[in-house]
């Protein structure tokens, strides 16, 4: 992409299985292996609320934390005799791991599309928007249209646009310190 | 119709691949016509890929084998033939594919012949660790190990050729951060090689009977030696020599696969990379003497950068030891890194900080450590066999008595979880039935035995253990979970499908015929669909009280596979309710089912169905006591 180097490591047959799923992705001139050493990561990307606490030792107070505003209960921790958390007390725990952290209520937005299953696109187009990767608009929306049937197609770019304004607006409460954008 | 990136014929062209697919892409560009296999994660891809390719390239003759032994024979079966081909598996399916693979290893290749080992250090989805470097000295054939897609794709192309020049079988070791990694990759030319494909009547090679075994051994070991020496020209290995000292000390490191990567992260991270000497292996066995020899000479300490066992580790203190070059060398490995799990990016900046007395500081766990629940995989909502384990238990609880579910590999395996906890053993494929023969000569009959498996499982290496039932009279319960898939890879098709691995239409294989096959008599073998729950309690009831060896077939479609089939044929799946005034708040189809998709309310203390997650299988229709769950018609 863009003529970088590409590295990722992904897990498989978890998530469907309703297991936690952590992919790396690190691109760059200079990369050789696909993981992350621990605080090094520059933008943590959480689909659920507490899954952004789970890769808390992947980041320092630098890292940006892109959240979905969702909570998705583990199945069985009631058996197990576990709770899960106070939303806020999730939210503060993040605040003791790093300055950014960014809370998207990116399921409630698939949802005025009428398909739910855009989040994650919407969470990619909040990466670009709040400048916290340095690719072209062009060649994500490719890349992202690339995996998915041609019907599909308007409604990935809508959520794109309406994730790349969110995170235009989120940019304006950024931390002038810890702007990541290189490029 | 666009081909898939992975199977484009554009050599120089770029492209983002999966460690698999790569994988495949080398296998295809390296002229191979048969591969076969069974899935294994985290190997499975590779042949999906290749039966993507296949509708392009015709001449590809590919299958899933009924288990890796089969695989790797039919493979052999293509070398033999005069054909390039692959054997593709998980670690552990080399143990099942060993007797043949040990064997073949002296006869040796006749078309390059490549067997796939794809190692899982960490256990992501593996019952065990082993580090299959070692069948390389055991059965006396060179290991290759690529740290990148890009390598992956390039090493497994040239493994072929290099295969025929030697004559020698080829072990192409993984492990799953290669596998599951993607990467750049530039595609390669497509070798398209024309020769005469036929069986080769050599006798005196094929029969390995002992007096011929003997002499194909003595070639077998020529063979390592011719390799052997060629080892220092091997164009995956390489040697870079640094003069330059680091707090008065010249270090060296030796690494092969992903920890090469990694450690050169590592380095880089410290901006060392140009000031250590490296010894990279693409070819880890056998080792490249003269190239050992000469950073032996270069540097002061070394560091074996490798997982799991200290296999380079002791390979370079041997060659150290016969070169008289103990002394002013210093050689580490395992002293530094873990001989078990998955090496983390910062266990390798650490173990280098520590050697070369780099400054590096951990980053601190916050003061008030956030404990959060643990997200693991489970049986997914509408699973069938759930409701197998759930009817399982009930009629355990009637019958006062406790089983031993000696149990396998598979989705299932996760049942050993609460809240259903049913099953007590899980060793390898196919030993639920081989371990229920053992512990059905010393259990009481008060302690019924059970032996519980998937339909891919018992295809693959239940039958054999079955068959030893019937005959030697050990008096157990097979419970067959059914569910027409081999789901916990990734679908794949099985015999009792018969579908093949490119979607064409094979002979499908019918689990009761076969079974009647092994001997079991017609009176004790059930056929029954899993989500009739009721029945399936009344009859596996049945099923236990008798005696004698039983088969209990619990049919029902994975959830996953019917869900995938409604949605091609536009099927709603049915809308199931929980009716508040009837709900009690009991919490039997949470507590005891655990089907994800039931909740429980804490406001209202009733439970509740999510509609996204429901499958609409309507199981917990029967199990509730109050009759509160029902199907919505409209």
């Amino acid at each position: 992409m863009e003529g970088y180097e590409v590295r990722t490591a992904e897990t498989h047959g978890m998530a469907q299985r309703g297991g936690s799923v952590a992919s790396y992705f690190r691109f760059g001139t200079n990369v050789e292996g696909p993981l992350i050493p621990r605080g090094k990561t520059d933008v943590v990307l959480a689909f659920e609320a507490s899954e952004a606490v789970r890769s808390f030792n992947y980041a320092s107070s630098k890292t940006v934390f892109l959240v979905n505003d969702k909570i998705i209960i583990p199945p069985m921790i009631h058996q197990m005799g576990m709770e899960y958390p106070d939303i806020n007390n999730i939210r503060n725990f993040l605040k003791e791991v790093s300055d950014n952290i960014y809370f998207i209520k990116a399921d409630e937005i698939a949802l005025t599309l009428e398909n739910p299953r855009v989040m994650n696109v919407i969470m990619l187009g909040v990466l670009f928007g709040s400048k916290n990767i340095p690719l072209k608009e062009g060649s994500l929306i490719s890349a992202i249209l690339n995996f998915i049937p041609k019907k599909f197609h308007d409604v990935n770019r809508k959520a794109f646009q309406i994730g790349i304004e969110e995170g235009i607006k989120m940019r304006e409460d950024y931390n002038e310190q810890s702007i990541l954008c290189r490029g | 119709m666009s081909r898939a990136y992975f199977a484009e014929d554009n050599p120089g062209n770029k492209v983002i691949m999966l460690g698999n697919e790569a994988i495949a892409r080398g296998i295809l560009e390296g002229g191979v016509i048969i591969g076969a296999g069974y899935p294994g994660t985290p190997s499975s891809e590779i042949l999906t890929t290749l039966a993507e390719m296949q509708k392009y390239f015709r001449h590809l003759k590919l299958e899933w084998s009924i288990n890796e032994k089969v695989g790797f024979e039919v493979a052999y079966g293509g070398s033999m033939s005069n054909v390039r081909s692959v054997a593709c598996m998980k670690h552990v399916g080399l143990n099942v594919a060993s007797d043949a693979f040990m064997t073949a290893c002296y006869a040796g290749a006749r078309g390059g012949m490549v067997v796939i080992s794809a190692d899982d250090p960490n256990c992501f989805s593996s019952q065990n660790e082993q580090d299959n470097r070692f069948f390389g000295p055991h059965a006396l054939v060179p290991v290759f190990e690529p740290s990148t897609p890009q390598e992956a794709k390039d090493l497994i192309k040239y493994a072929f050729g290099f295969s025929e020049q030697y004559q020698s079988l080829i072990l192409f070791r993984t492990t799953t951060r290669l596998n599951h990694a993607r990467g750049n990759v530039i595609l390669g030319e497509i070798e398209r090689i024309e020769r005469e494909y036929s069986f080769d009547w050599d006798r005196s090679r094929w029969v390995c009977l002992p007096s011929h075994s003997r002499i194909l051994r003595v070639r077998l070991l020529e063979r390592l030696e011719d390799i052997s020496d060629a080892a220092d020209e091997f164009p995956f290995n390489s040697l870079k020599i640094s003069k330059e000292k680091l707090n008065g000390t010249r270090y060296g490191f030796v690494a092969a696969g992903v920890p090469y990567s990694e450690l050169l992260d590592a380095l880089d991270y410290f901006n060392i990379r140009e000031k250590v000497s490296i010894l990279k292996l693409g070819m880890v066995y056998p080792p490249p003497r003269r190239l050992i020899k000469e950073l032996l000479k270069a540097v002061d300490e070394i560091l074996v950068v490798e997982e799991l066992e200290p296999f380079l580790e002791n390979i370079l203190k041997q060659i150290a030891y016969e070169e008289n070059l103990t002394n002013p060398v210093k050689i580490h490995g395992k002293d530094y890194f873990p001989q078990n799990g998955e090496f983390s990016a910062e266990i390798y900046i650490e173990n280098i900080a520590n050697l070369v007395g780099m400054n590096y500081e951990k980053i601190p766990v916050p003061e008030n450590m956030m404990i959060i629940p643990p997200r693991l995989p489970i049986l997914c909502p509408g699973c069938s066999h759930r409701a197998t384990f759930y009817a399982l238990k009930q009629v355990e609880k009637k019958m006062k008595t406790k089983f031993v579910n000696s149990s396998d590999i598979g989705c299932y395996t996760l049942a050993v979880y609460k809240p259903l906890e049913g099953l007590d053993t899980e060793v390898c494929m196919g030993g639920s039935i081989g371990l229920a023969n053992g512990i059905a000569k010393i259990q009481p009959k008060e302690n019924p035995v059970l032996a519980i498996l998937g339909d891919s499982t018992f295809f693959h290496s239940g039958i054999p253990a079955l068959i030893n039932a019937v005959w030697n009279n050990n008096n157990i319960l097979v419970v067959i979970l059914d569910n027409r898939s081999t789901s916990m890879t990734g679908f794949q098709d099985n015999p009792g499908t018969g579908i093949t691995i490119t979607k064409e239409k094979g002979t499908r294989v019918i689990i009761e015929d076969l079974v009647k096959g092994c001997g079991v008599v017609p009176e004790n073998i059930w056929v029954e669909d899993s989500n009739d729950i009721n029945k399936m309690v009344e009859k596996l009831s049945d099923a236990v009280k008798k005696e004698g060896v039983r088969v209990f077939i619990s049919r029902h479609t994975c959830s996953l596979v019917e869900m995938s089939q409604m949605k091609a044929q536009h099927i709603l799946p049915p809308v199931v309710k929980i009716d508040p005034e009837k709900c009690i708040g009991c919490f039997i189809c949470v507590n005891k089912f655990g089907c994800p998709a039931i909740t429980f309310d804490e406001e209202s203390n009733k439970a509740t169905i999510d509609e996204t997650f429901c499958r609409g299988c309507k199981v917990c229709i029967d199990i509730c006591p109050q009759e509160a769950i029902y199907e919505e018609l409209e």
